[in-house]
């Protein structure tokens, strides 16, 4: 059933953050990243902050439902081979991967929550900020 | 459910990506099950506009 895959080049600028670059056959892949991003407009870090507790998007259950349906998959390769030329990316980050080769189940979750924090003077009010 | 594929030739040139984020999937192959989420949260509290309070410590 599963194809060979065949690639001749491959360049890869940076790979972060719970990301995978499987080059080869695997069995399954379960990736997972959670992430507080926080913009300040004045350059300000604390080092001992952000609780994932604190925000129900960490803990929020996802409807997913179970595969329970019974599929009968039937496959002929009358060419068994995948080919690509060349793959530039600049970057694979978060819980992302880059598969050469075949899986047979991938599972793969990111949660982000984005936080802005803007200084408060007469002119910046709420209002005009969008 | 009946599912039938018959794989012909796939031959691609060439493939460019700024960026594969967030629980996403690049594959050249063949595979079984995928199933991927990503939850981005940008609430409207999360708009603080007065001193710059650090967040809950901890985590």
């Amino acid at each position: 059933m599963y194809r060979t895959s065949k690639v001749d080049s491959l360049k890869v600028d940076s790979s972060a953050l719970s990301s995978v670059i499987q080059i080869g056959d695997s069995t399954s892949i379960t990736a997972f990243t959670r992430a507080i991003a926080v913009q300040r407009q004045k350059e300000l870090f604390y080092s001992n902050e952000g609780n994932f507790n604190s925000f129900p998007i960490f803990s929020f259950q996802l409807p997913i439902e179970p595969i329970v349906e019974p599929i009968t998959i039937g496959s002929t390769s009358l060419h068994p081979l995948i080919q690509v030329g060349s793959i530039d990316i600049s970057g694979v980050t978060s819980a992302a991967v880059l598969h050469i080769g075949s899986s047979c189940q991938f599972q793969g979750e990111s949660r982000t929550l984005h936080i802005r924090q803007l200084e408060h003077t007469n002119g910046n009010s709420e209002n005009n900020v969008e | 459910m009946n599912f039938e594929v018959v794989n012909r030739e796939l031959c691609v040139g060439s493939i460019r990506i700024i960026g594969v984020s967030s629980s996403s999937l690049l594959m050249v192959g063949d595979a079984n099950s995928i199933q991927l989420t990503s939850l981005f949260d940008t609430p409207a509290e999360s708009l603080i506009i007065g001193p710059f309070v650090p967040l809950t410590p901890g985590g």
